[in-house]
């Protein structure tokens, strides 16, 4: 069985974590989703800026859903994984959390900017930066 | 499935291309910014960023700033890299305060990311009230016509929203000054300043650009920020018009324009 790399318009670089997550062999596949990219009011600029940045990814570019094009291609592709960047984004979620249950999904971190835990209600700058700014001046945001 | 192409033999059939993959898009958008798309056109620019020099201009806007925020926005360039290039850059005998500013404003958007994550219906929601002495419903649901066209009374306001239109970019500190004006000098939600930024902005995010909005409007935030006409003439000359007879509404004192803009007082 095969793997499915969806990179989506957060993780649009080829040394993101995602490329290595998998371990079978994967095709990775980003797909042009008018409605989404409506939904999030994505103008000319941004699309154009967006497609730029594809042409220099290992990626096959589709049109269509992204739900329906992910099954469609996972279903192709004999797939039983599907690897994603991780994302706060409630609409790039929604479209994992509705893939069937046969495909596992994994959501792979980015690398971080500090090795922090997630600071209990996030509220002002300052006391999130009062945590942070120590590993902040890091390589790598680590001790 | 059929793939898309990756070639083109110039960038306006790339354009063209989009346009035919984008039938949603309204036949009057027809802007395309000349900042590119890719990570070589973002490590182009990260080699050329000077934290340090950041550090002393960044609030001007013909300082030394990055303009490598779309590029991280959509993870092309990871806040990582760019924190390790940054920490290159620092003296060895003082590595944290020349580049703090610099590094600091990539916190911003690490934050930014984590209260997205942690409150996802916080991004189109006013977390809190706001402290301008209005109420929501005071605030008008849509933008006027004269900003989205760039025919307001503010030569300046004017000069920042046509920047925003055709090049997808503003400086953040004419974010800051249009946000302001929209929310506060024309009394419109900041959702709807929110939206208009978002269809222009290269590196619009829901999380940065909507949650920064609610820290001017003052609904994520314990006042709201305004600015005067002083303040501009010293950090958009001459970048932007700032004469004052082309920009009466800014004109006055804080403590006038404060007067004016929220008579009611402003709350905590």
């Amino acid at each position: 069985m095969s793997a499915l790399i969806w990179l989506h318009e957060e993780a649009l670089r080829a040394s993101h974590p995602l490329f290595a997550a998998s371990a079978t062999p994967a095709k990775s596949v980003f797909i042009w989703d008018d409605a989404y990219m409506t939904a999030m009011g994505y103008g000319l600029k941004r699309r154009v800026f967006l497609y730029e940045t594809l042409l220099e990814l290992p990626v096959d570019i589709y049109a269509g859903d992204t739900l329906e094009t992910l099954q469609t291609l996972a279903t192709a592709s004999q797939a039983s994984q599907v690897f994603a960047g991780a994302t706060p984004n409630p609409r790039l979620n929604a479209i994992l959390d509705a893939l069937p249950d046969t495909l596992k999904v994994t959501r792979v971190a980015d690398e971080a900017f500090v090795d922090l835990p997630e600071p209990e209600n996030l509220r002002r700058f300052f006391k999130y930066w009062n945590k942070a700014k120590k590993l902040a001046f890091q390589p790598n945001g680590r001790r | 499935m059929e793939t898309q192409p990756k070639t083109f033999t110039d960038r306006d059939a790339l354009i063209n291309h989009v346009r035919a993959l984008s039938p949603s898009l309204s036949p009057d958008d027809v802007s395309v910014s000349d900042t590119r798309g890719g990570r070589q056109a973002g490590q182009n620019l990260l080699g050329k960023i000077d934290p340090i020099a950041y550090g002393h201009s960044r609030n001007y806007l013909g300082g030394a700033v990055s303009y490598l925020s779309p590029y991280i926005r959509h993870g092309i360039i990871s806040l990582n890299e760019v924190r390790n290039f940054a920490l290159e850059a620092a003296p060895e005998d003082e590595p944290i305060r020349p580049i703090e500013k610099f590094v600091q404003e990539l916190a911003w958007r690490d934050f930014w990311q984590r209260v997205y994550q942690q409150n996802p219906d916080w991004i189109w929601q006013d977390v809190e009230t706001y402290k301008t002495g209005f109420a929501p419903d005071d605030y008008s649901d849509t933008l006027p016509d004269d900003i989205e066209t760039a025919q307001t009374d503010c030569a300046a306001i004017n000069h920042f929203i046509t920047s925003l239109k055709t090049t997808g970019y503003l400086h953040n500190h004419a974010r800051m000054y249009l946000a302001a004006y929209i929310v506060h000098w024309r009394r419109v939600k900041w959702q709807a300043g929110a939206h208009f930024f978002l269809a222009h902005l290269l590196d619009g995010d829901p999380a940065s650009n909507n949650l920064s909005f609610q820290w001017v409007a003052s609904t994520f935030s314990n006042k709201p920020y305004f600015f005067n006409l002083e303040n501009l003439q010293k950090f958009a000359h001459p970048q932007a018009p700032c004469a004052e007879a082309d920009n009466l509404a800014l004109a006055g004192s804080y403590d006038q324009l404060a007067a004016r803009l929220f008579p009611y007082g402003v709350s905590s």
